[in-house]
C-alpha cells in the first residue's frame, strides 16, 4: 500500500501556476527525496500534503484514505509530522518545553486542567530521552531562540518527529548547515526515522543519494522523473533540465 | 527544601496580615484593599487572555459588568438566593457572554480582536444605558438585597452592613481565583497557551486546535473577569453602566498589567497596587482620573515596557553579575 | 410630494451627511493604518479636538470658513507631534506599543479638553449661507447637509489622488514595504511618515469642524462619533478605503432612519452588521487576510 498517494494536484497563487498535474507515490517504509531547482514548488507541495493550502485541484491520500483539506492538527493526529525550511520552533521556551509540546501532543494530553504538567513524571522522562536522543540535554533549559544553528535545527527536526508520525516530511533539513553539522544531522536522521515512511526535500545530492530509497525530480512545477537513485542519475532528461547544471 | 520552608512562611505571613487588616485599620483602608483585590483579579484574568495568549481585548469590562449585573439581577429578582450561588450566577453570565462571542472572536487576533471587544463592550454599555427596565439606566442596580454567607447547621456569616465579613469572604473568594488562574498556567493546557503566544503555526502543526485552545482561554478569563465584577457589585451594593461597563473599567486592567509586567503572571497584581497607591495620591490633588491613567500609559510605554517585572530583571542582571553572566548566555 | 416623503428623504440627506462624515474620520484612520500600519487611538480624541479648535476660533474670529481652514491645521500639528515624538519610538515594540501609545494620547486630550473648555455642549453656529432649506425638483434639502456631502466628497477625491496617484504616494507605499531600499534611494522616510501622519489627522479635523454646528461640542464627542469611525474601519476591512466608502454610507443612513424606527437602538443595529460582516469575514467585508 502507498503511505501517501497525491493524484493529479494543481496549485496556483492568485493567477501564478505552480503545480501541474502531480502524482506522488510514496510507498510504506521508504525513504523518498524530491529534488528540483529553487522555485520548483517543492515546498508548496508540502504545503499541500500537510495542510496548509488546499490544492486547486487534485487529490492527496494517506493511508488510502483520502485527507485532501484536512488542518494541519488533524493531519498530526492521523500521523504525519512535519518540520520546515525555515526553522519554525517555539524560541522563547527552552528546548525542553518544546519537545515536551511534542509528547504532549503525542500522549493525547490536550485539555488537561487538573495536573501540574512538572509534576507529570511521565512525561518530563520521555521529553529528557528525547533530549539525550538528538544531543541536546545539555541545552535541556537554553530558549530555543538561543541555540547554535546546527542544534536550533535538530530541534526543529525532532519537534516533526516526537509526536512519533508514521510519515514525516522534511523540507531541507540540512539547508544552512556545514559539512559536520550536515552528516550528524543525516545520521540523526536515519536513527530517529527507523521503521519510518519519509519523504525529504534536499538540494545536497551526496544527501540524496546516500538517504533516499526513490526520488522524484520536480521541475518548473511538473513531475520529470521518479525511480531509484540509479535510475534518476542515468536518466537524460534529469541530467539535461536539472543534473546537468551540477555537473553530479 | 529551605526554599520551600521559607515560602511556606511567607504565605502564612501574607494570610495572617489579610487576617488583622480590618481589626487594625480602619473601614476606609478595608474598601480599599477589597477595590485593589478586585482589579488585581480582573487585570490577572486580562494577562491570562493577554500574556499568556498574545490576545489584547479593549473590552475586558464586557465581562466584568456581566458578572456584576447577573449577580445583582439575580439577587434582585430571585428570593432565597446564597451568596455563592449569586456568585456562581454572575460568573456564568460572563462565561456565557464569552462563550456566545467565541466562535466569532477567536477567527480574528491583534488589532482586529481589540477593537471587536472595544466595539462589544461599547455595545453593552448603550445596552445597559436604554434597557432602563432590566438595568436602570444611569441609576443602575442598587440596594438588591444581600444574603448572609451560611454554611448551614454550623455558621452564619451577616454580610449587609458588616464590611469587615464581607471583606473576608472577598478576600478568600479573589485569592482563590488567583490561586486557580495560576494553577491554570501550570498545566498541560497552560503550556500549550504558551506555544500558542509563541508560534501559533507549529502548535497547529503539533496536532493542537489553535481555535478551540484559544476558546477555552477566552472563557477562563472572562469567567474570572466575572467573578471580579460579581464580587464588586455586592460589595457596593450597585452595579452600574459607568461604574463596571465603561471604557475606562476595559482600560484599568490593561495599564495595571502594563506598568507590573506583561508576561509574568504576578505582575499585573503588583502593577495594580503601585496604580492604586499612585491614585490614591493623586486623587488628593485633582480629580482627574482620564489624565492619570492616560499620563501613565505614556510614560510606562515609553520608559518601561516591560513593566515592572521587566525593570527587576533588568535591575538584578545589573547587580548581581554572577547571574547576570548566566543570562547572558542564554539570552 | 407628500410629508412622509420628503421627510424621508431629509432623513435620508442627513444619513448620508452623517455617512461622509463617518468616511472623512475613517479615511483619514485607513490612510494612516494603510500606510504605516498604525492603529491610531487617538483619532476620534483629534477629531474632537479639532471641534473644540473650531469653536474656539469661531468665537475669536467669527469666520466659520476661518475655522474650518485653521482647525485642521492645527489638529494636523498635533498629530505630527504625536508621531514625531512619541510614536516613532514605538516602532521597535510592534503593534502593542503604538495602542498602549495612542490610547494614552487620547485619554490626555479628553482630559485637556475637560480642562480647557468644560464639560458643557458648546454650540457653534454655522454660516448664514448653508443655513435653510434649498429646494431640487420638488423636494426641500437641508443646505448643510449638501455642503458636507460636496466637501467630503472634494477632500476624499484629493485625498486619493495624492496618496495613489503622485509621486509621494508611491513612496509611502514603497516605504512600507521595504523600508531600507527606499531610505537607500534618499528618501528621508521619517518625514514622509510624519506627512501621512499629518494628513490623516488633518482628515479628522476637517470632520470634526464641519459636525460642529450639528452636533455642538462636547467630550463625548469622540466617544460617539470616533467610535462608529472605528466600527466603519474595523467592518470595512482595515486599510480599505471602498470598505470604508460603502460601510460610512450603511452606517449613516441606519443610524438615521434607525433613530426614526428603533429610536434607542440604533447603535445596537449598528454593532450587529458588523458582528455580522466579521462573522462572515473575519477580516471586514474588504480587507486582506493577516
Ligand atoms: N504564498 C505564496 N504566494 C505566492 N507565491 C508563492 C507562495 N509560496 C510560493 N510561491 C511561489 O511558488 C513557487 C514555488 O515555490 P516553492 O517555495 O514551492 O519552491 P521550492 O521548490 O520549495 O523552492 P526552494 O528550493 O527555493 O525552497 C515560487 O515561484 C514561489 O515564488
Ligand atoms: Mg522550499
Amino acid at each position: 500500500m502507498n503511505m501517501l498517494e497525491t493524484k493529479g494536484l494543481y496549485h496556483d497563487f492568485s493567477g501564478l501556476k505552480v503545480l501541474f498535474d502531480i502524482n506522488l507515490q510514496v510507498k510504506e517504509g521508504e525513504r523518498h527525496a524530491v529534488i528540483g531547482p529553487n522555485g520548483a514548488g517543492k515546498t508548496t507541495l508540502f504545503n499541500i500534503i500537510t495542510g496548509t493550502y488546499k490544492p486547486s485541484k487534485g487529490k492527496v491520500f494517506f493511508k488510502g484514505k483520502e485527507i485532501t483539506g484536512l488542518k494541519p492538527c488533524d493531519l498530526c493526529r492521523i500521523g504525519m509530522g512535519r518540520s520546515f525550511q525555515i526553522t519554525s520552533t517555539f524560541n522563547r521556551l527552552t528546548a525542553f518545553q518544546n519537545i515536551r509540546l511534542a509528547i504532549l501532543s503525542k500522549r493525547g494530553v490536550r485539555f488537561n486542567l487538573l495536573r501540574k504538567v512538572d509534576k507529570i513524571e511521565e512525561i518530563t522522562r520521555e521529553t529528557e530521552e528525547v533530549l539525550k536522543r538528538i544531543n541536546l540535554i545539555g541545552e535541556r533549559n537554553f530558549p530555543a531562540g538561543a541555540l547554535s544553528y546546527g542544534k536550533h535545527r535538530a530541534l526543529e527536526i525532532s519537534l516533526a518527529m516526537a509526536t512519533d508520525p508514521e510519515l514525516v516530511l522534511l523540507d531541507e533539513f540540512a539547508a544552512g548547515m556545514s559539512r559536520d553539522e550536515t552528516h550528524n544531522a543525516v545520521a540523526l536522521i536515519r536513527k530517529l526515522t527507523e521503521g519510518k515512511t519519509v519523504v525529504i526535500i534536499e538540494h545536497d545530492m551526496d544527501v540524496v543519494f546516500s538517504l533516499a530509497d526513490r526520488i522524484t525530480v520536480l521541475h518548473y512545477g511538473r513531475i520529470l522523473a521518479t525511480g531509484t537513485p540509479d535510475e534518476i542519475r542515468r536518466n537524460q532528461e534529469v541530467k539535461d533540465a536539472y543534473l546537468g547544471d551540477l555537473e553530479v | 527544601m529551605k526554599n520551600k520552608i521559607i515560602n511556606w512562611f511567607l504565605w502564612v505571613g501574607l494570610i495572617v496580615i489579610v487576617a488583622i487588616i480590618p481589626k487594625v485599620f480602619g473601614a476606609y483602608y478595608v474598601s480599599l484593599i477589597v477595590t485593589f483585590a478586585v482589579f488585581a483579579v480582573l487585570s490577572v484574568s486580562l494577562n491570562v487572555l493577554l500574556g499568556f495568549t498574545g490576545l489584547l481585548s479593549f473590552g475586558h469590562a464586557m465581562f466584568f459588568g456581566a458578572g456584576g449585573y447577573g449577580t445583582a439581577l439575580a439577587l434582585k429578582h430571585i428570593a432565597g438566593l446564597s451568596l455563592l450561588s449569586s456568585v456562581g450566577i454572575g460568573v456564568l453570565s460572563a462565561s456565557v457572554l464569552a462563550l456566545v462571542l467565541c466562535p466569532l472572536v477567536v477567527r480574528v487576533s491583534g488589532t482586529a480582536f481589540a477593537m471587536l471587544h472595544l466595539a462589544f463592550a461599547q455595545l453593552m454599555y448603550v445596552l445597559a444605558l436604554k434597557l432602563r427596565g432590566i438595568t436602570g439606566g444611569e441609576d443602575g442596580i442598587g440596594n438588591f438585597p444581600i444574603p448572609p454567607f451560611t454554611i448551614p447547621g454550623v455558621v452564619s456569616f451577616n454580610m449587609k452592613g458588616v464590611p469587615e465579613n464581607f471583606y473576608y469572604f472577598a478576600m478568600i473568594v479573589l485569592g482563590l481565583s488567583v490561586w486557580l488562574m495560576w494553577f491554570f498556567t501550570k498545566t498541560p493546557f497552560g503550556q500549550i497557551q504558551v506555544g500558542i503566544r509563541d508560534n501559533a503555526k507549529r502548535i497547529d502543526y503539533l496536532g493542537f486546535k489553535v481555535s478551540h485552545t484559544k476558546a477555552v482561554v477566552y472563557v477562563v478569563s472572562a469567567a474570572f473577569a466575572g467573578v471580579a465584577g460579581s464580587v464588586y457589585a455586592i460589595f457596593h451594593n450597585l452595579v452600574s453602566a459607568d461604574g463596571s461597563l465603561g471604557v475606562l473599567v476595559s482600560f484599568q486592567p490593561i495599564i495595571n498589567t502594563m506598568i507590573g509586567g506583561v508576561g509574568s503572571f504576578f505582575g499585573p497584581i503588583w502593577g495594580t497596587a503601585i496604580f492604586q497607591i499612585l491614585e490614591e495620591i493623586i486623587v488628593r490633588f485633582t480629580d482627574r482620573v482620564e489624565l492619570v491613567i492616560g499620563v501613565t500609559l505614556i510614560l510606562v510605554i515609553m520608559f518601561a515596557p516591560q513593566g515592572l517585572a521587566g525593570w527587576i530583571t533588568t535591575l538584578k542582571q545589573r547587580f548581581f553579575s554572577a547571574s547576570s553572566h548566566k543570562l547572558e548566555k542564554i539570552s | 410630494m407628500d410629508a412622509t416623503t420628503s421627510m424621508y428623504v431629509a432623513q435620508g440627506i442627513h444619513g448620508l451627511a452623517y455617512g461622509m462624515v463617518l468616511f472623512l474620520i475613517a479615511s483619514g484612520l485607513n490612510v494612516i493604518f494603510g500606510m504605516m500600519g498604525i492603529l491610531n487611538l487617538a483619532h476620534g480624541a483629534f477629531f474632537m479636538l479639532s471641534a473644540y479648535f473650531c469653536y474656539s476660533v469661531l468665537n475669536l474670529t467669527g469666520n466659520f470658513w476661518l475655522a474650518l481652514l485653521l482647525a485642521p491645521l492645527f489638529t494636523a500639528f498635533f498629530g505630527i507631534i504625536l508621531e514625531r515624538f512619541f510614536l516613532r519610538k514605538m516602532h521597535a515594540m510592534g503593534h502593542m506599543g503604538e495602542l498602549i501609545m495612542t490610547l494614552g494620547v487620547s485619554l490626555v486630550i479628553l482630559a485637556a479638553v475637560k480642562i480647557f473648555w468644560g464639560t458643557e455642549n458648546l454650540p457653534v453656529k454655522m454660516p448664514p449661507i448653508l443655513e435653510g432649506m434649498v429646494s431640487l425638483g420638488g423636494l426641500e434639502y437641508p443646505v448643510y447637509r449638501l455642503f458636507i456631502i460636496g466637501l467630503a466628497g472634494v477632500v476624499l477625491a484629493i485625498m486619493t489622488l495624492l496618496l495613489y496617484k503622485t509621486r509621494l504616494g508611491k513612496i509611502v507605499r514603497a516605504a512600507v514595504s521595504d523600508r531600507e531600499m527606499v531610505n537607500a534611494l534618499g528618501i528621508n522616510i521619517p518625514v514622509v511618515f510624519m506627512v501621512v501622519f499629518g494628513v490623516g489627522t488633518w482628515m479628522a479635523g476637517v470632520a470634526g469642524v464641519v459636525i460642529a454646528p450639528i452636533l455642538t461640542v462636547f467630550p463625548g464627542l469622540a466617544d460617539q462619533v470616533g467610535m462608529d469611525a472605528f466600527l466603519v474601519v474595523i467592518t470595512g476591512g482595515f486599510g480599505s478605503l471602498l470598505g470604508a466608502v460603502i460601510v460610512s454610507i450603511i452606517f449613516g443612513l441606519l443610524s438615521s432612519y434607525g433613530v426614526q424606527f428603533l429610536s434607542q437602538l440604533a447603535p445596537v443595529v449598528m454593532v450587529g452588521f458588523m458582528a455580522l460582516v466579521l462573522a462572515i469575514r473575519p477580516s471586514g467585508l474588504f480587507g486582506v487576510k493577516e
